[in-house]
């Protein structure tokens, strides 16, 4: 799987992509919190001022009103970062979005510490956790700007809330044109047979690297991008342990309730207990800086990866 | 006026009138049964609720859904029994289902639920969200070119919530002229009298402060309820509109007017007779 350098961040490809939708589905209205310029929804502002609403700094009074509307069957897309739209607009979100089971999709910009120059204030590093904990409640989180672009049609396309999770700045593109996303999917993205490294958002490019590394270590690893956070893939997954045997989850959010409490959570049930490794933020606030240091110092680059693979190769075979 | 519509007038409001009574009894013989709710909350907005039910509103029970009718929001959304109360008796449902308000499986929720209950047009419950969601369905209607009315009740201890003052400048932004707030003006919330709870000061002239219309009203005299809400409905404007309306906690029911502990308390046995005894004009 080769990566190519990002253009532009996961944020501007999901907005762009919902100028173009707004063409073809003439319905949906857009909010925005006063970070149109940030999250790039301005563009569609330009294009359809008439369905582009920015409703100030504001965050619970934007998710409350979007619900008002999407009781009158109106689709609404509300934007802002991931610590706004995930604890700020939290109840908005779970008593009148989500237990109405009403269709208003999330732009959540600045996911994990991809946000990292600007601080733990804005890196949304619980936000899958909180989102996913809401009944109704679709997570999605795309790795690159072809996904965020396919995860716009797929979130105005499924019914009820959406939380989509994007990236401040743009990191690496992997996908071409032909995948396709849907609901509780996931893509293997690297085939391997001695371990599944499963990993979402930018931390599928730090898996990217790990698995090459450790090919050239003679482990043979396989990657899953799991971009349906909630549902998650269980299919795919079962299907990888079952053949490799060991299996690590990689996130840029909190370890708490994270995909890596999912991941073990449905393999115990079934009774598939494989050995299983666990990176991400642990239980700690990351900090400003450049977004490589800031990921290496909190243990979720992919040499930390390739070290955590190794380890539990060792424990596979004990 | 002329004699005749004065006459007409008062047939209206003595209709309203009996309504209203009608309604304060459901209240209090539903939270009886279910020796749990808002009794206080309920009655302050009872005269307000009818004559908007039973009036002033443009709806179709028989097709809750209608997309032209007007919407309401229940912002105190623990005052819901006015709101079934007035919904069963206007037949959106039996009024058999006033027995199950709060009980398992009911579709009377101990606070109102939009796919549960037909003609509730949205859930409410947690406060201070009620003008966020009225102001996006006004917004809706504007989008659509439909004209229906909006109307958002909102308890005076609810405005502690500043979420209400994000949403009064969001909907004077988009010049919302068909939203309708009604700020139930009771003075009591669940710990005690307004002013003692979180001072509110001038409840009107904060909403004009927000460029919106304000109008006041004693909220328990049915003609200046009427003669209000149809002057709001008639005017043209290019902003919303605030009534400030002057109530009584537990109004209609003497031992619980204007005493807290009535906020959130079911009655007795002894009560609930005594309190339809004077309801029905009995005693």
């Amino acid at each position: 799987m080769k990566l190519r350098q990002a253009v532009i961040p996961t944020r501007q490809a999901f907005s762009e992509r919902m100028v173009e939708y707004g063409s073809i589905n003439t319905d949906f209205a857009v909010f925005e919190a006063d970070i149109g310029y940030s999250t790039y929804t301005y563009l569609f502002g330009q294009k359809f001022p008439e369905r582009y609403f920015n409703m100030g700094i504001a965050e619970s009074n934007m998710v409350s009103a979007a619900a008002g509307m999407a009781a009158e069957g109106r689709t609404v897309v509300v934007s802002s970062y991931g610590v706004f739209l995930s604890m700020r607009a939290a109840e908005a979100v779970r008593t009148y979005v989500c237990y109405p089971d009403l269709n208003v999709k999330f732009l959540s910009s600045h996911g994990g510490v991809t946000a990292a120059i600007d601080g733990v204030t804005h890196q949304a590093t619980e936000d899958i956790a909180i989102m996913s904990t809401f009944p109704n409640m679709k997570v999605l989180c795309p790795a690159d700007s072809p996904s965020a672009m396919k995860l716009l049609d797929l979130a105005l396309e499924t019914p009820g809330p959406v939380f989509v999770r994007l990236m401040r700045d743009p990191l690496f593109d992997v996908y071409s044109e032909e995948y396709e996303f849907r609901i509780g999917g996931s893509h293997i993205l690297v085939e391997g047979d001695d371990v599944t490294i499963i990993a979402y958002g930018d931390m599928v490019m730090q898996a990217l690297n790990a698995a090459e590394e450790l090919g050239n270590g003679g482990i043979s690893a396989e990657v899953i991008d799991m971009y349906s956070q909630k549902p998650i893939d269980k299919e795919t997954l079962l299907k990888s342990v079952k053949k490799t045997g060991a299996v690590l989850v990689v996130e840029n959010h909190q370890k708490k309730n994270g995909l890596g409490y999912a991941v073990p959570h449905y393999l115990a049930k079934i009774d598939e207990c494989v050995p299983f490794a666990h990176l991400g933020l642990d239980d700690v606030f990351a900090e400003s800086g450049d977004y490589y240091q800031v990921i290496d110092k909190y243990g979720i680059s992919s040499r930390h990866i390739t070290e955590e693979v190794q380890t539990l190769i060792k424990r596979k075979k004990g | 006026m002329s004699n005749l519509q004065r006459d007409k007038l008062t047939d209206r409001i003595e209709r309203l009138e009996g309504h209203a009574r009608e309604v304060r009894i459901r209240i209090v013989d539903m939270i009886y049964k279910a020796q749990s709710g808002h009794p206080g909350s309920a009655l302050s907005a009872a005269d307000i609720l009818a004559a908007l039910y039973f009036d002033i509103m443009n709806i179709d029970p028989s097709n809750p859904r209608w997309e032209e009718r007007d919407r309401f929001v229940l912002s105190k959304g623990h005052g819901c029994p006015v709101l079934y109360a007035c919904l069963a008796l206007r037949n959106y449902f039996p009024l058999h289902e006033l027995d199950t308000l709060r009980k398992f499986e009911s579709i009377l929720q101990g606070h109102p639920v939009k796919q549960k209950t037909p003609g509730v047009d949205m859930t409410t419950g947690s406060l201070g969200h009620g003008l966020s969601i009225g102001l996006g369905m006004a917004l809706d209607g504007k989008l659509t070119g439909k004209d229906y009315f909006t109307y958002v009740l909102i308890g005076d201890g609810e405005l502690d919530e500043g979420q209400n003052w994000e949403a009064a400048a969001t909907a004077s932004k988009y010049h919302l002229n068909h939203l309708i707030a009604i700020i139930d003006i009771n003075r009591l919330q669940m710990d005690g009298f307004t002013d003692e709870v979180m001072p509110k000061y001038s409840i009107a002239e904060k909403f004009r402060a927000f460029n919106w219309e304000v109008l006041e009203m004693d909220g328990h005299d049915m003609t200046d309820i009427v003669l209000t809400l149809e002057k709001v409905r008639l005017a043209k404007r290019n902003k919303p509109v605030c009534i400030a309306a002057d109530t009584v906690k537990g109004k209609g029911v003497s031992f619980m007017e204007n005493i807290r502990v009535w906020h959130g308390k079911a009655p007795n046995e002894q009560e609930y007779r005594s309190a339809m005894l004077e309801l029905k004009g009995e005693n």
